[in-house]
């Protein structure tokens, strides 16, 4: 049964926002070492960042999941994880690993734009799902949030 | 296997082999093979360079060889009267391994109770030489009871190996972690600048334990609360450190979990005022130390007595009279509360009995006698013992006590109503105050906290709260009595805003058995009708 498909989603909040080198530095290594470590356990999903949060859907078998949320709850670089979903998925909806800026600045989106544009971020996976498009919701809310602390 | 024995000429080339060295090597023939070239050719690591024969006469403690397939080997090179040497080689992978085992918690693989000792005590030597600080975090899991006993044992264990990697995130080169047993792990951090380097690491476990795991499907959470033990200030010897560690762990528990304390040396000092505290208090029920007092109760429409409250009192022969706020938590805390809790509700039921007009006895019960599932048969042996109706009981008890264990205290409070008994909610308005309480149980009684009763009069907004407890209860058919009332003036209050009965020190102080059934015996109202205090 552990092999059948489930999804997590979460999102939680950023805790690289010292500078926009470091947080480019720290999302250019995430995205590699997360497409090494789940290309091999085929663990698919997104990735959205913005200078606020980091939002996650992963897809694959529940054990692979439950080993890669566990490595990503060891991460400093974010805290105050929330948890959307973990639960059986019929199919996948993100058949490879991407990685998406998902922030309302103009200013963040050119910055990180060309970084994350050949991952295979495609934004019209968000859409037509609920539970993606409150993921997205809560993601820009996040980065509001920041811009006015 | 036996020792593999090996017999080399005097240049390290191998001349003889016995079965059991033919065995070790296999598929290489060693008959003819150098002695480096042996070893290279199984893989051999930290082997032949100390392995010259020049060294044969001086190494009589043996070498452990580690093979490429991770078998170890001790080798023991000795040489012979007639010229060459012999090496004789036994594998000790299986001791090894077993000793190692012997050494670590076998669900984690982190160091056991008693290598985690041994490994203090020689950073704690290391420490004195160079005058540093050690710091011993004393960690345990906040709610990891409930996991192990709602999904069950390897749940539980799944959980705490993935608690065990993040400790091993969390720490530094040099630090040490180590599960002592449970639910509990010990960190042992040396050679940093202390106490700073104790906080952030205390600070980052709280934050990481308390991260959700995702265990067989399951969303898990828990919590970690730390103490904090230094040496050289708070001690020099291993046990002591731990004991250290496990105060200031019990006080970061005391004080809301999820957080860590440093050891302070006034907490060995309260621990023991509390351990001689439990010791009288465990005693106190047989040497009868414990009476009760009987507050009476007054219905605000006949003014006349309706009933007493049974107030436990402790009177101890060298502490002197000890206040139930004094005691009542701890005996909560250590279980005694139960034995404690059945003689006031026999002794206050015996009481009643005996008095000439059938008032009320109300007793306060503890959400720990709820937990103990012999309540409802502790009560109906008290009525029966005492012959007391079950309608003049009225059994009193706080949010607290739902908040908990809500279902199996309903169970137990329906019961109970089946018998007759009356069920009175005690210290309405403080705590929660959930109004999901009045409706998931019908109450026969709310009583009004005292802190809404203290200067009522002067107090509009006090006022309007009370006035929308009597007037929700009236609705939901409960009657309300208001606690603490000490003035006029707040009875004259409680009195217009409709509350069925009060009780405080106007109406009557508690007083002992003997004065309470002479009050009553008067069978002459307390307050006039009118609101007069006779």
């Amino acid at each position: 049964m552990s092999e059948k498909l489930h999804r997590l989603v979460y999102y939680s909040r950023n805790r690289v926002t010292e500078n926009s080198e470091e947080l480019t530095h720290a999302i250019s290594s995430i995205l590699t070492s997360s497409r090494v470590n789940n290309q091999r356990v085929n663990v698919t999903g997104a990735l959205m960042f913005n200078s606020g949060c980091f939002a996650q859907v992963l897809e694959g078998s529940r054990t692979a999941i439950e080993n890669t949320f566990e490595r990503i709850q060891q991460d400093h670089r974010h805290g105050d994880v929330s948890l959307l979903a973990f639960e059986p998925a019929p199919t996948r909806v993100f058949r490879n690993w991407s990685m998406g800026f998902i922030g309302a600045s103009v200013k963040d989106a050119a910055l990180y734009g060309v970084m994350v544009q050949d991952s295979g971020y495609d934004p019209a996976q968000m859409t037509g799902d609920a539970l993606f498009e409150r993921l997205h919701r809560l993601a820009l809310e996040e980065e509001g949030a920041l811009a006015f602390a | 296997m036996a020792t593999a024995v090996l017999i080399l000429d005097e240049s390290g080339g191998v001349e003889y082999v016995n079965a059991s060295a033919e065995t070790l090597f296999m598929p290489v023939d060693p008959v003819g093979c150098t002695l480096p070239a042996l070893f290279a050719s199984c893989g051999a690591t930290h082997g032949g360079e100390f392995f010259t024969l020049a060294d044969a006469g001086a190494k009589p403690t043996p070498v452990r060889l580690r093979l490429a397939d991770e078998r170890l080997l001790d080798c023991t090179l000795r040489p012979l009267s007639s010229g060459g040497f012999v090496l004789g080689l036994d594998d000790v992978t299986a001791l090894v391994r077993d000793a190692e085992l012997a050494r670590c918690d076998p669900l984690t693989g982190l160091p056991n109770r008693s290598s985690l000792r041994r490994q203090l005590a020689e950073r704690l030597a290391d420490a004195r030489r160079t005058k540093q600080s050690v710091a011993v975090l004393y960690v345990d899991l906040d709610r990891f009871k409930a996991v192990n006993d709602s999904l069950g044992h390897p749940v539980g264990d799944a959980l705490l190996r993935k608690v065990a990697d993040r400790f091993r995130s969390a720490l530094r080169e040099g630090d040490l972690v180590a599960r002592p047993g449970g639910d509990e792990f010990v960190v042992i951090q040396s050679g940093a600048r202390q106490p700073e380097a104790a906080e952030g690491l205390a600070i980052r476990l709280v934050d990481l334990i308390s991260r959700a795991y995702a265990v067989d499907g399951h969303i898990l959470h828990v919590g970690a609360s730390v103490g904090i033990a230094l040496s050289p200030d708070d001690g020099h010897d291993p046990d002591v450190l731990f004991k250290n560690a496990d105060l200031a762990l019990y006080r970061a528990k005391a004080e809301g979990r999820s957080c860590y304390r440093f050891f302070e040396a006034d907490m060995n000092e309260r621990m023991q005022a509390r351990r001689t505290m439990e010791i009288d208090l465990r005693r106190a029920l047989a040497f009868k130390e414990l009476r009760l007092e009987y507050q009476p109760q007054i219905d605000l429409g006949t003014g006349s007595i309706v009933g007493f409250e049974a107030l436990i009192r402790w009177q101890h022969p060298v502490r002197g009279r000890v206040s139930p706020a004094d005691f009542v938590l701890l005996a909560e805390e250590i279980g005694v509360i139960v034995p404690i809790g059945e003689w006031v509700l026999r002794t206050a039921c015996k009481q009643a009995a005996a008095w000439e007009t059938p008032a009320k006895i109300s007793v306060n019960l503890s959400p720990v006698q709820f937990r103990s599932g012999k309540l409802v048969e502790t009560v109906v042996s008290a009525l029966a013992y005492s012959g007391l109706p079950a309608c003049r009981l009225e059994l009193e008890l706080t949010e607290g006590a739902l908040i908990e264990d809500g279902d199996l205290v309903l169970n137990a409070l329906s019961q109970l109503r089946m018998l007759g008994v009356h069920i009175a909610l005690d210290d309405f308005g403080t705590g929660y105050s959930s109004l999901s309480y009045l409706q998931k149980f019908p109450f026969d009684k709310v009583k009004i906290d005292q802190s809404f009763i203290r200067g009522l009069d002067g107090h509009p907004d006090m006022r309007a709260i009370v006035r929308a407890i009597i007037s929700l209860a009236s609705i939901l058919g409960m009657k309300t009595t208001a606690e603490g009332v000490e003035t006029q003036a707040e009875l004259e209050c409680v009195r217009a805003e409709g509350c069925s009965e009060v009780q405080g020190y106007l109406t009557g102080r508690p007083q002992s058995a003997e004065a309470a059934a002479a009050l009553l015996a008067l069978a002459s109202p307390v307050l006039a009708s009118e609101g007069m205090l006779k």
